[in-house]
C-alpha cells in the first residue's frame, strides 16, 4: 500500500529493486537510495515530499529494469529473461535447499523417498520431459494470471510475483545480531544446565555416555554465536557454521539411535521431591514408550533439516564472497536491514526520524 | 534539409556507437579533476555533456564496471547517515588509461575533422 511518507515510498520501491538484484547488492541499494533522496530534494527545491519522491522514483523507472541495468547482462539466461534470472535462481536454490534438507532428515529417520511420496514414477523415462513441459506451462499460466492483477499498481507497491520472489531474499538473509547473541547466551546456558549433577542424574545410561559431547557442541555453538555477533557474516564465520552443522549431522546419526534421553523426572508428593522413573511407569502400565522416541526423532529431524540448510547456505555464500574477492575475515553485515525510518518503539519514546532531526 | 526516417535511424545508431566509446573517457576525465559520488557524477555529466545525455541507469553500472577494472576507486562517506555517499576517484591505472585514451581521442578528432572538412569543401 502506498504511503504519504517519502522515505517509506523510497524504501518500498527499493525493496522491489532488491528482489531482482543478486544477494550481495546492499551497496547498490544504498547508492540508489541516496540518488533518489537527492533527486527528490532537488525536485522539491530542497525539501523532500511524497510527490517529489514519487517523481524521482518514476524517473528511475521500473524496478526490474533498474536492477537489470545494474546486475543483468541484458540477455536471456537460459529460458529466463535476464531481469528475472536472480530471483528465479534464488527461489530455485531455496526450494532445492529445503528439499535436500528434508531428504537428508527423512533418510536419517529411515524413511525412503519413494515411500514418502507414495508413488513410483510411471512410464520412465518419457514421463520426465512431459512432466517438465506441463509444469513449465502451469508456472507460466500462473505467473500470467497473477501479473494481470498487478498491472495498475504504483511503482512503490510490490507485485504478487515479487512477494513470492521476496521469499528467496528472506531465505538468505544474514544472521541477525540479536540472534547471534541469543546463540551465544543460550549455548552457554544449556551447556551449564546439562552438566548440573541433578540434571545429569535424569539421563538414560545411553545418553549419559554422550552428554559431554552435546555440552561441547553447545559451547562450540556459543562460540559461533559470539563470532557472528562480533564479525557479522563473513567467510570465516560461514565456514565455522558449515563445519559445525556437518559435525552435528554426523553426531545426530548417533543421537537419533539412543532414543528418548531422559529416564527420570522430578516429582513432588507429600512435601518432598522424588525421582519418578518415566520408563518404568510406562512399561509397568503396559503403555508403549514409543511416542517419546518419536518426539526425540522429530527433534533430531528438525535439527538435521536446519543443519543441512545451514551447510547449503554457507557453501553458497562462501562461493559468492570468494568470487567477489572478499577474503576470509571482514566486518560483515547482520540480518537487520538498515532503515532510514526510526523503529516504532523508539518513536514512542520520543525519538524522531533522522530527517525530522535534521530539520 | 528535413531528415528521412532512415537517416534518423542511421544517426541514432551511429550516435549510440559514438557515445558508447566516449562515455568511459568522459567519466574518467571528469573524475580525474575531482572525486564525486554517484548522483553528483550523473548531474555533472548531464550538465557538461549534453550529447551523451547519460541517465543514471548508464552511469552507475559504468562506475561499477570501471571500479571492477581498477580504473576507479570508491570510498563510502557516512557523514550524513540519511544519505551515505560512495565517492569515486581515478586510480593511477585509471590516470594512465585516461592519458592514453585522450591521446587517441585527440588524434581521432583531428583526423576526423580533416576528413569531414574535405567532404564539406
Amino acid at each position: 500500500m502506498s504511503s504519504n511518507n517519502p522515505i517509506e515510498l523510497i524504501e518500498q520501491y527499493l525493496d522491489r529493486v532488491r528482489v531482482y538484484l543478486p544477494l550481495d547488492s546492499e551497496d547498490t541499494i544504498i547508492e540508489l537510495q541516496t540518488h533518489l533522496i537527492e533527486e527528490a530534494e532537488r525536485i522539491g527545491n530542497g525539501t523532500m515530499t511524497a510527490g517529489s519522491a514519487m517523481m524521482a522514483i518514476e524517473r528511475m523507472g521500473e524496478p526490474k529494469n533498474v536492477a537489470n541495468e545494474y546486475a543483468g547482462s541484458g540477455e536471456k539466461v537460459g529460458p529466463v529473461p535476464a531481469e528475472y534470472a536472480n530471483p528465479v535462481a534464488r527461489i530455485v536454490i531455496v526450494l532445492v535447499g529445503i528439499a535436500s534438507a528434508f531428504i537428508v532428515g527423512f533418510t536419517m529417520l529411515g524413511i525412503p523417498l519413494t515411500q514418502l511420496l507414495g508413488a513410483d514414477i510411471q512410464n520412465w523415462p518419457v514421463s520426465i520431459p512431459i512432466m517438465v513441459f506441463l509444469n513449465i506451462f502451469i508456472i507460466v499460466a500462473i505467473i500470467g494470471i497473477i501479473s494481470m492483477f498487478d498491472r495498475e499498481k504504483p511503482l512503490t507497491d510490490k507485485t504478487t510475483l515479487e512477494s513470492i520472489f521476496g521469499l528467496g531474499v528472506e531465505g538468505f538473509k544474514p544472521k541477525g545480531k540479536l540472534d547471534a547473541l541469543g546463540d551465544l547466551v543460550m549455548g552457554v546456558f544449556w551447556a551449564i544446565v546439562l552438566v548440573i549433577p541433578a540434571v545429569v542424574f535424569l539421563y538414560t545410561p545411553a545418553f549419559r555416555e554422550l552428554a559431554m559431547l552435546v555440552v561441547i557442541f553447545l559451547l562450540l555453538g556459543a562460540i559461533r554465536g559470539a563470532l557472528f555477533y562480533i564479525g557479522g557474516e563473513n567467510n570465516f564465520n560461514l565456514a565455522v557454521e558449515g563445519i559445525l552443522s556437518a559435525v552435528w549431522i554426523s553426531f545426530a546419526v548417533v543421537l537419533i539411535n539412543i532414543g528418548w534421553p531422559i529416564r527420570y523426572v522430578y516429582a513432588y508428593t507429600d512435601g518432598s521431591w522424588y525421582l519418578f522413573d518415566l520408563v518404568a511407569f510406562f512399561t509397568d502400565n503396559n503403555i508403549p514408550f514409543i511416542p517419546f522416541d518419536w518426539i526425540w526423532a522429530f527433534i533430531m529431524f528438525i535439527t538435521v533439516v536446519i543443519a543441512v540448510w545451514r551447510i547449503f547456505v554457507s557453501v553458497m555464500k562462501i562461493t559468492m564472497y570468494l568470487r567477489a574477492d572478499k577474503g576470509i575475515w571482514w566486518q560483515g553485515n547482520w540480518g537487520e536491514r538498515r532503515s532510514l525510518r526510526t523503529p516504532l518503539w523508539k518513536r514512542m519514546l520520543g525519538e524522531h526520524d533522522q530527517f525530522e532531526q535534521q530539520k | 534539409m528535413s531528415m528521412t526516417k532512415k537517416t534518423q535511424d542511421e544517426l541514432d545508431r551511429w550516435s549510440k556507437e559514438v557515445k558508447r566509446g566516449a562515455v568511459t573517457l568522459a567519466i574518467l576525465a571528469l573524475l580525474s579533476k575531482r572525486r564525486a559520488y554517484g548522483y553528483e557524477a550523473v548531474k555533472l555529466l548531464d550538465e557538461k555533456m549534453s550529447f551523451l545525455a547519460l541517465e543514471q541507469g548508464t552511469v552507475y553500472p559504468l562506475l561499477r564496471r570501471l571500479e571492477k577494472r581498477e580504473l576507479l576507486l570508491s570510498e563510502w562517506d557516512y557523514k550524513d547517515p540519511t544519505k551515505p555517499r560512495k565517492y569515486y576517484t581515478v586510480t593511477q591505472e585509471g590516470l594512465k588509461a585516461l592519458g592514453a585514451m585522450t591521446q587517441t581521442w585527440n588524434v581521432l578528432s583531428r583526423e576526423m575533422r580533416e576528413v569531414v572538412m574535405e567532404v564539406e569543401n
